[in-house]
């Protein structure tokens, strides 16, 4: 480095005095004291991770998160995509209706579809007799699904509709079926532009995750408030901090690649 | 219709706790808007000036708020400030309180998270500035601070405001979940009703319409504000 430093490299040093700074705070706080509480943290890992004290089986805790954010997303992927073709459709009964369930969807508080699928969604279903149970996991599945499907089919909507009419025109003057247009021309130059979009969408998605505590599965919230309810006052400010820095390590690295490919997007614009 | 019972909507008693907590929904809405739009601004200000230390530390700010759940931060301030010494001695009783109240602790933790999103949208306007304009303000002899104030904020608040739209609605939202730390709004109101009358289908749905509609009227009326504010070659003004 030469001296008088860029401003890139200033703010490097910040960050990584930020860093050192964070580490000496906690060598010093567990030098006086907190190391106990560090230790209970530590003990209760395995626990808020998995939602069993040794580890295992994976019944809980954030990988239930994960498990729950990854299944909402795989769910979210096929309603959106049912909702996008039919917000783009060339029929007014079928667009009206779909452009109508989006944007209630997308208006509407997560927590509070969380709360309607959790009441409107019966304990059991019947089908063809058999009586089936309805897990509050698969209630919060669907309940996250609902909006992350409405922006999924935003997403799609903006990607086909960012791409040039003139791709349209050329494609029809080369008599391409409309489906074989969609297919080999739009789709594939839109899905470039939707992969950050669906990335941050998931990033999103995983925080919001942590409301599902609402409909009682053991999540990492759920196992965390149980867990706070034995430890003393002073503890709870660790474990907090120790659980947002579970979620903001998964998340910011997903977030910050999503920026990346944004970026390199950008460019063609058509 | 549906076998849906809605009796229990005539009682004035659920009526009022229906209206009392769509009033604090919206009152929190708003404060924290308006708050997180001020920390927005003044920390996009302050990226303007390519101070290093400031923006790396703005820049943890953002990515620490914009990365993990908003539910969380509410739980960590309501649960935590008043153990770091956030307290005053209620002087009728002696007792030593939480200086700040649940619907406090809400606040300060959405003004924040909305803060967070706000500064990262503000200043993407700001980047998106096309360089010519500013080249031809600083070429007409206007000054650092005459050029931000009459040329980058007309034009780049322009340019933010339809994700300023999604903060806001967004924020709206979040505001549902202050009702897991007590604070007293539309889905803590549904609880209470629901706990009553057992209608809890009924309560719900009444509550995502309720929603849906002042989240709706919210877009609408910025997206209003947008078409008024557009002018030609930026946004929407086509």
């Amino acid at each position: 480095m030469q001296w008088p430093l860029s401003y890139h490299e200033k703010k490097r040093l910040v960050q990584l005095g930020i860093v050192l700074t964070l580490a000496a705070w906690i060598t010093a706080d567990a030098l006086s004291g907190g190391a106990a509480h560090w230790h209970r943290v530590w003990m209760r890992l395995p626990l808020l991770l998995t939602g069993s004290g040794d580890g295992w089986p994976l019944t809980g805790g954030f990988v239930l998160n994960i498990f729950l954010g990854l299944g909402s997303m795989a769910l979210a992927a096929v309603l959106g995509t049912l909702l996008a073709f039919g917000m783009m459709a060339k029929s007014r009964l079928v667009r009206l209706p779909c452009f109508f369930i989006m944007n209630f969807l997308r208006n509407s508080p997560w927590i509070v579809l969380l709360f309607a699928m959790l009441y409107i969604i019966p304990f059991n279903v019947r089908l063809f007799g058999v009586s089936i149970a309805v897990p509050a996991f698969a209630k919060a599945l669907i309940g996250l699904a609902l909006p992350t499907g409405a922006n999924f089919a935003e997403i799609i909507r903006g990607a086909v509709q960012s791409i040039h009419s003139g791709q349209w025109e050329a494609a029809r003057a080369l008599g391409y079926m409309p489906m074989a247009i969609y297919g080999r021309i739009i789709l594939p130059q839109a899905l470039r532009r939707m992969i950050p979009g669906w990335m941050n969408l998931y990033a999103l998605l995983m925080i919001a995750t942590s409301l599902a505590t609402v409909t009682g599965i053991q999540d990492v919230v759920t196992t965390l408030n149980t867990l706070l309810s034995m430890e003393n006052e002073r503890v709870i400010v660790y474990f907090y901090i120790t659980t947002l820095f579970l979620f903001f390590a998964y998340c910011y690295p997903i977030a910050l690649l999503a920026r990346r490919m944004e970026q390199s997007v950008k460019g063609d614009a058509l | 219709m549906f076998g849906l019972d809605y009796s229990w909507l005539s009682d004035p008693v659920y009526q009022g706790w229906l209206l009392r907590g769509t009033l604090n929904t919206i009152a929190l809405a708003l404060t924290s808007s308006a708050i997180a739009v001020l920390i927005g601004g003044f920390g996009a200000l302050a990226l303007t000036l390519r101070i290093a230390w400031l923006d790396a530390l703005i820049e943890l700010f953002v990515e620490l708020f914009r990365n993990t759940p908003p539910l969380l931060q509410m739980l960590f301030f309501y649960f935590t400030l008043s153990t770091i010494g956030l307290r005053v001695t209620d002087p009728a009783t002696g007792l030593s309180v939480p200086l700040l109240s649940a619907f406090d602790c809400a606040l300060v933790s959405l003004s924040l998270f909305g803060g967070a999103l706000c500064i990262e949208a503000f200043r993407s306007g700001l980047d998106s500035l096309p360089r010519a304009v500013t080249e031809a303000a600083r070429s007409l002899g206007y000054s650092r601070w005459a050029r931000f104030r009459r040329i980058e904020v007309p034009i780049a608040s322009r340019i933010c405001l339809p994700a300023l739209t999604n903060i806001l609605t967004n924020l709206f939202k979040t505001t549902s979940q202050a009702s897991v730390i007590t604070v007293p709004e539309l889905v803590y109101y549904a609880g209470q009703i629901y706990n009553d009358t057992f209608r809890t289908a009924e309560v719900m749905i009444l509550v995502l319409l309720i929603y849906v509609t002042l989240v709706s009227l919210l877009s609408w009326g910025l997206s209003r504000i947008e078409r008024a504010l557009a002018f030609p070659g930026y946004g929407k003004g086509n």
